[in-house]
């Protein structure tokens, strides 16, 4: 067994009376790990993390979940909220509405769903290890007019967090989700969602991850968009000590579409991680991708994209672009835009800048009168907005807007 | 006096340039309620004058500028600007992202809040926004642009005066502002800089053509030629460097 693994393998003390499914899944998912161990720096995949602070000190899952404290959080846009503590379901602290739950209480297949993609080591302990999660299931033709609110919380450092999650919909439904992730203390949070869109139907996805400074948060995401099914997506980091955001897309019906959009603000000792992988499998497919990074300090960001248009893919139309901003000489950010194409008849463009901030903007901004922290913050701001301007729904972009806002003001205090 | 520079001598910083001076030794005063134009050929040192005035890094420095009694060199560009200095760019610069009513209020606002005035709220701000807007014939629409991009040559042009009506500097430096607009274009921001003559203002009008000042009329013209003025006098001087062009004026110095 890996050496790394063994703790986990040991602590290993699956829920009685869970079905033959589940069980086959959480065995299956461990035996993978203890195998495995943690992934490889030497591997492409992880190559841009440090996870030698987590290998070091093994941080196990908790029995129960602890207490929760989520004031000063308000999401008013939000038509449902489902809240999370330590993986586990908090219905206190939740307003459920229609279709949306704990995984833990939806319908076999659903909750199957979340298990059904191959995913990497760390999503095979979260297999093995998890707790609970959400489920969201629209019908075909519904239609979710408010957003629907996911907040995991984790209460508490010296512990590992692990869910599943699926959110499934029907032919021509429409929905839009934002997942938001804080916490206190020094924890390892581990995720992984299943994103099914049946054919012509649309979700807006937007993740905030805001953990706390010791946190080391790695979520996996994997989506399969039918026919003419459109996802759009945008991740956005602006705390936690090691974040990896890796969503996975099979573009797998013909005319889908999805936007991958991105960014991070990353300071100190921070370190993040986006990495999108889109395979266009169908002809017609459509990709956009804008990741904005910008790493002040000492932190350290990295984008991996990675498009594959494979044979049969026509008219594929994929564009990808990454661009990034270092504050200080002792940043650094790491991008790596790809393009795989095995398709005669496409469309592929991909690009990517590194650059410090615009001196003729600076003294632009000074000339007004605007002293050089408030100009920095600006510029930043407006870096990072371009890409907040394009999330959806457009409702929360002003939420969006004051998270940033707030981090870019501690970024300045730091 | 609003503005003494005295010997003032300018080179840049960058070692790939040499440490090229470009300002040899410049004299100037310019009173309050004054227009002073400074005219000259290409590469004579105009905008570096401008820039080293507005406080722009990449240049070593020396001689003395004093600006309503304070020794403006020792001042970051954006204690100048707070202090009333205002450069219309001669290019303007685009800032992808930033909306332009954001960037000019958080502008006002810092100048406001370093003469410890209160800050204007959004009402306030709107209504001094329209009036000046209408003076300069710019639709509402360009504040919800990002700055200056996707600006027009002439839109870029008619922000910046926009800017200094909306700052009311004491003293305006306008790098410039006629270059690349059309005769319309230019009426509209001699209207928009006539408007903001006053006796408690100054302003210097950078150009290389005389023709803005048929607009704009100055009490005082300067020709500046390889880094000194090498020629002043009133605006009768502009005519005259219009018939004869720039070549002449070696000897009169």
């Amino acid at each position: 067994m890996n050496p790394e693994a063994r703790p986990y393998v040991e602590a290993f003390a699956p829920p009685a009376g869970e079905p033959a499914w589940l069980s086959r899944a959480r065995r299956r998912g461990l035996e993978r790990f203890a195998a495995e161990g943690f992934p490889s720096r030497r591997g492409e995949g992880w190559r841009y993390l440090d996870l030698g602070a987590l290998a070091a000190r093994p941080l196990l899952p908790r029995a129960a979940a602890g207490a929760a404290d989520l004031r000063g959080f308000d999401l008013p846009e939000a038509g449902s909220t489902l809240v999370l503590v330590d993986g586990r379901f908090a219905p206190d602290l939740s307003r459920l509405g229609a279709g949306l739950g704990p995984l833990s209480a939806a319908a076999p297949d659903l909750a199957e769903a979340a298990f059904a993609q191959p995913s990497g080591p760390f999503a095979a302990l979260g297999a093995a290890l998890f707790g609970d999660g959400f489920a969201l299931d629209v019908p075909p033709g519904a239609v979710l007019g408010a957003p629907v609110a996911v907040v995991h919380v984790a209460s508490s450092g010296g512990a590992s967090v692990h869910t599943r999650n699926v959110v499934r919909l029907g032919a021509g439904s429409r929905a839009s989700l934002i997942e938001i992730f804080v916490g206190a203390g020094g924890y390892w949070r581990n995720d992984a969602t299943a994103l099914s869109l049946g054919e012509g139907a649309a979700l807006d996805r937007i993740v905030l991850v805001e953990e706390a400074a010791e946190a080391v948060h790695l979520n996996d995401t994997a989506a399969t968009l039918a026919a003419a099914a459109r996802l759009g997506s945008f991740v956005m980091i602006l705390g936690g000590r090691t974040v990896r955001q890796e969503l996975r897309v099979a573009v797998a019906g013909e005319d889908a579409a999805c936007r991958l959009d991105g960014a991070f603000v990353l300071a100190g000792d921070e370190e993040a991680n986006i990495v999108a992988a889109v395979d266009h499998l169908a002809p017609r497919g459509a990709t956009r991708e804008l990741v904005k990074g910008v790493a002040a300090g000492r932190a350290h960001g990295a984008f991996q994209g990675r498009i594959v248009v494979h044979e049969g893919a026509q008219k594929a139309d994929a564009h990808q672009l990454s661009r990034n901003l270092i504050l200080g000489r002792r940043a650094a950010i790491d991008t790596k835009p790809e393009l795989e194409i095995y398709a005669d008849d496409v469309k592929c463009a991909h690009g990517a800048s590194v650059g410090d901030l615009d001196e003729a903007a600076m003294f632009y901004l000074a000339s007004r009168g605007i002293a050089p922290d408030e100009a920095r913050r600006l510029l930043v701001e407006g870096f990072v907005g371009e890409a907040v301007e394009r999330a959806e729904p457009a409702a929360l972009r002003p939420y969006l807007r004051r998270r940033l806002g707030a981090r870019l003001a501690k970024l300045e205090a730091a | 006096m609003m503005l003494e520079i005295v010997n003032l001598h300018a080179r840049l910083a960058d070692p790939r340039e040499n440490r090229r001076e470009i300002l040899k030794g410049i004299d100037l005063s310019v009173g309050a309620g004054e227009v002073h134009a400074i005219m000259g050929p290409n590469g004579s040192g105009k905008s570096t004058l401008a820039s080293v005035l507005a406080g722009r890094d990449g240049y070593e420095v020396s001689g003395s500028v004093t600006y309503l009694g304070r020794d403006l060199l020792a001042m970051a560009a954006d204690e100048r600007a707070c202090a009333g200095v205002f450069l219309a760019f001669q290019y303007p610069v685009e800032i992808p992202g930033v909306n332009n009513m954001y960037f000019l209020r958080a502008a006002l606002n810092a100048q406001r809040r370093s003469r410890g005035e209160p800050e204007l709220d959004a009402g306030q701000f709107l209504r001094a926004v329209r009036a000046r807007l209408k003076l300069l014939d710019l639709g509402e629409d360009l504040l919800q642009r990002a700055v200056n991009v996707g600006f027009s040559g002439g839109e870029k042009k008619r922000n910046e005066i926009f800017q200094m009506a909306m700052l009311e500097p004491k003293l305006a430096i306008l790098d410039e502002t006629d270059s690349g607009l059309d005769i319309d274009a230019l009426r509209l921001v001699a209207r928009g800089v006539n408007g903001l003559r006053a006796p408690d203002r100054a302003i210097v009008l950078i150009t290389h053509y005389q023709r803005l000042l048929d607009h704009i009329e100055p009490d005082r013209v300067h020709v500046l030629q390889d880094g000194r003025i090498v020629q002043s006098g009133d605006k009768s001087l502009a005519a005259e460097l219009e018939r004869r062009g720039y070549g002449t004026l070696g000897d009169a110095a």
